[in-house]
C-alpha cells in the first residue's frame, strides 16, 4: 500500500453543445496522500463542483486518468462506480441530504445496506460517538441542523470510507453549530486518521485543512 | 446479508414510502380492487349459473326429449294434445313418451293453503325423470284410466302442507283446487326439475283426472320422451317431429306448431350462453384491471419524480441501479397485492350480499389464483417503467434537483 490515496493526472472535462466544445477542467493534476485534510476552493463557475463530482465517482472525466486505492476509476461503469462510491467514498453533503422518510439509525445503515452487510453494532457505535444514541429512532426533520450533520457524517462513516468528500459541511449552518461540525471533522482527521477532502468558499474554514487548492477557470491556480 | 434479508429490507422500505402517504396509495389501489373483485364475483356468478343449470337438468337424462307447444303460433293454437303422446310411444326409436299437464293451483290441508304446481302425467314419468319415492306408492296405469283423485307430492309440498319433509302424509286428503285427492306417495327431496316444472314442490296426479277436475283446458301441455339410446336421440327427434306433421294435418312449407328439443342440446345451449356472458363479464374486469395498472403507472411517476433527491442521495451512498429499480418495483407490487387482498375480502362480502338476494353464486379457488396472476401481473408491468425510469437516473442530476 502507498502513501498516495488518490492521484489525479491530466484530467480533462469537456462538455460539446452543438457545434461549441466547453472545458470545463483543463488538465488538472492532484494527488491527495493519506491522512491528508485538503480543502478545495474557487469561486462559482471553476470547475469546483465538476471537479468535486469526479473525485466522487459521480462522473467520469473525459480524459486523463483517476488513480483511487491503485485502482483505475477513470474508466469504470456506472455500475463499479456506484461500488467504489460504497465502499471508498463518505460524503458530506451542504444541505445534509438525509432521507426524510427513513429514521436516524436506518439512515446510518444505509451504506452497510448497500455493501450487502448491514452493520446495526456499528451504527449504533458511530451514532454514540457522534452523541446522539438517544436519536436514533428520530425522524430526520425532528433534529436540528447541527444533529442532521452529525447523522450525515455518521452514516459517511459507516463503511469505514478511504476518504470522506465533504461539500460546503457548514454551508447550511449558523456560525456556531458550524464551528462545532469543523472540530468535528477536524478531529476525524487528526485523532482517527482520515483522509479528508473539502469544498469551501470559506476562507476561514479552508484554512483549517493540511493544504489549499485554489482552482479558476477549470485550472489550479496554486496550492 | 442473504438475498432474502435483501428482499425483506426494500419490501420494508416500499412498505414504509408507501404508508408515508396512505390515502394515496388507498386511491391508487382502488383501481386493483374493484378489478380482482370484479373477476371474483364473475366466475362466482359464472359457476352459480352453471350449478344452477346442473340442478335443473340433473334428474333428466341425455335421452330426454322435450317437445311442447311455442305459446303461440301465428295467433293459433298449438294442436299438441294428449292424443299425441300414443302415437309418438310407437315411433321406432322411442323408449317411452309421458304427456305433462301443469299449472298453479291452490292446495289445501288443515286450513294450510298454498299455491303450487300439479302435473298431471301417466306412471311412466318415474322411470323417465327417475324419481324416488321415501313413502307410500306411484299411481298406476288403471288408476289414470280411471280417472282415480291420488297424489304423489314432492318434499317441498310435504313441508308446505304437513311441517315437514318427512311428515306422515299417506292417506291424508288434500284439496287440490276445488276436488278432493288422496296422498298415496311422498317423493325423495331431489333439487332438480322435470323441464319447466321443479320435481320437489311438485303434485304428480294422473293425467285424466287432473284434466278433468282440476286444470282443464287451463293447464299448459307437454311431452317429455325418451329415445332408446344416445346414438338414437337425433333420429328419435326427426321421428316425432314427422308423426306430429302427420297427426296435426300440416302441409309441407307450414310451420311446426311444436316445438322438439333434445337434451343434449339443450344443456349445451344453456351452459354455453351462460360460460359466453362469463367470459364477457370477465373481461370487464380485466379492464377495470389495466385502468387500476394505468393507475398504479401515473401515481408511479409521479413518486419517482416527486423522490428525486432520495434516488440521487442514495446513488451517492453506492446503491445499484437493481436496488432502486427493485425498491420501486415492490412498491407497485405492494399496491397491486394489497388491492387483491382486500378484492378477496370484500368478495366474501359480496359473497354473502348475493346470497341473500337468492342469486346463486359459487366461489371458486381458481378465480383467485387468476385474480392474483392477473393482478400481480399488471401491477408489475405498469410498475416497471417508472422503477426503470427512477433506477437510470443520472446521480448528479438526481442530486441537484430540488
Amino acid at each position: 500500500m502507498t502513501n498516495t490515496l488518490l492521484s489525479l493526472k491530466k484530467i480533462v472535462k469537456s462538455y460539446q453543445i452543438k457545434s461549441e466544445t466547453y472545458h470545463i477542467l483543463k488538465s488538472l493534476d492532484i494527488e491527495i496522500k493519506r491522512g491528508d485534510f485538503v480543502a478545495i476552493m474557487g469561486p462559482s463557475g471553476s470547475g469546483k463542483s465538476t471537479l468535486l463530482n469526479i473525485i466522487g465517482c459521480l462522473d467520469s472525466p473525459s480524459s486523463g486518468s483517476y488513480i483511487l486505492e491503485d485502482k483505475n476509476v477513470s474508466r469504470l461503469s456506472e455500475r463499479e462506480l456506484a461500488v467504489i462510491r460504497n465502499i471508498h467514498i463518505g460524503f458530506i453533503f451542504q444541505n445534509f441530504n438525509l432521507i426524510s422518510s427513513l429514521s436516524v439509525i436506518d439512515n446510518v445503515l444505509l451504506p452497510s445496506f448497500y455493501l450487502g452487510k448491514e452493520n446495526y453494532k456499528r451504527a449504533k457505535e458511530l451514532l454514540e460517538s457522534m452523541g446522539l444514541s438517544d436519536r436514533s429512532a428520530f425522524k430526520p426533520n425532528e433534529l436540528s441542523g447541527g444533529q442532521k450533520q452529525r447523522v450525515a457524517i455518521a452514516r459517511a462513516l459507516m463503511n469505514n470510507p478511504s476518504f470522506l468528500l465533504a461539500d460546503e459541511p457548514t454551508g447550511a449552518l449558523d456560525s456556531k453549530t458550524g464551528k462545532e461540525i469543523m472540530d468535528l471533522i477536524v478531529d476525524l482527521n487528526t485523532k482517527q486518521g482520515k483522509t479528508i477532502l473539502m469544498v469551501t468558499h470559506d476562507p476561514l474554514i479552508a484554512k483549517r485543512a493540511h493544504s489549499i487548492i485554489h482552482l479558476q477557470d477549470g485550472k489550479i491556480v496554486h496550492e | 446479508m442473504n438475498n432474502i434479508t435483501v428482499v425483506r429490507k426494500l419490501f420494508r422500505l416500499s412498505w414504509n414510502a408507501l404508508m408515508a402517504n396512505p390515502m394515496r396509495s388507498f386511491l391508487t389501489t382502488l383501481g386493483i380492487i374493484i378489478g380482482s373483485l370484479t373477476i371474483i364475483i364473475v366466475v362466482a356468478l359464472g359457476e352459480g349459473a352453471k350449478k344452477n343449470i346442473e340442478q335443473q337438468y340433473s334428474s333428466m337424462s341425455v335421452t330426454t326429449i322435450l317437445i311442447n307447444a311455442p305459446s303461440t303460433v301465428d295467433g293459433a293454437a298449438s294442436k299438441l294434445s294428449y292424443t299425441d303422446v300414443e302415437p309418438i310411444k310407437q315411433l321406432p326409436s322411442i323408449e317411452t313418451a309421458i304427456p305433462q299437464l301443469s299449472g298453479r293451483v291452490q292446495i289445501q290441508y288443515d286450513g294450510q293453503s298454498s299455491n303450487l304446481s300439479v302435473l298431471g302425467t301417466t306412471p311412466n314419468i318415474q322411470q323417465l325423470a327417475s324419481l324416488k319415492l321415501t313413502k307410500g306408492r306411484f299411481f298406476t296405469e288403471e288408476e289414470n284410466d280411471t280417472h282415480e283423485k291420488v297424489a304423489v307430492i314432492g318434499a317441498i309440498v310435504a313441508e308446505e302442507l304437513f311441517g315437514n319433509r318427512n311428515a306422515d302424509v299417506i292417506g291424508k286428503t288434500i284439496t287440490v283446487g276445488k276436488k278432493e285427492f288422496e296422498v298415496i306417495g311422498l317423493l325423495e327431496y331431489k333439487g332438480g326439475s322435470v323441464g319447466p316444472t321443479t320435481i320437489d314442490d311438485s303434485i304428480f296426479t294422473p293425467y285424466s283426472s287432473t284434466y278433468r277436475y282440476v286444470l282443464g283446458i287451463n293447464g299448459r301441455f307437454n311431452m317429455n320422451a325418451q329415445a332408446k339410446d344416445v346414438k338414437l336421440i337425433s333420429q328419435a327427434v326427426d321421428e316425432i317431429s314427422k308423426s306430429l306433421r302427420e297427426t296435426h294435418k300440416l302441409k309441407p312449407g307450414m310451420n311446426d306448431d311444436f316445438r322438439v328439443r333434445d337434451m343434449g342440446t339443450t344443456v349445451s345451449a344453456a351452459v354455453n350462453s351462460s360460460r359466453t356472458m362469463s367470459v364477457l363479464l370477465a373481461s370487464v374486469g380485466i379492464v377495470v384491471l389495466l385502468v387500476g395498472g394505468i393507475g398504479i403507472m401515473n401515481i408511479m411517476y409521479v413518486t419517482v419524480t416527486e423522490r428525486t433527491k432520495e434516488i440521487g442521495i442514495r446513488k451517492a451512498i453506492g446503491a445499484q441501479s437493481e436496488y432502486i429499480l427493485f425498491q420501486f418495483l415492490f412498491e407497485a407490487f405492494i399496491l397491486s397485492l394489497v388491492g387483491f387482498l382486500i378484492g378477496c375480502i370484500l368478495s366474501f362480502g359480496v359473497y354473502f350480499l348475493l346470497n341473500n338476494l337468492e342469486v346463486s353464486v359459487v366461489l371458486v379457488w381458481w378465480s383467485y389464483v387468476l385474480s392474483f396472476f392477473t393482478t400481480v401481473s399488471i401491477g408489475i408491468f405498469f410498475g416497471w417503467y417508472p422503477a426503470h425510469k427512477a433506477a437510470s437516473l443520472n446521480p448528479i442530476d438526481a442530486l441537484r434537483y430540488e
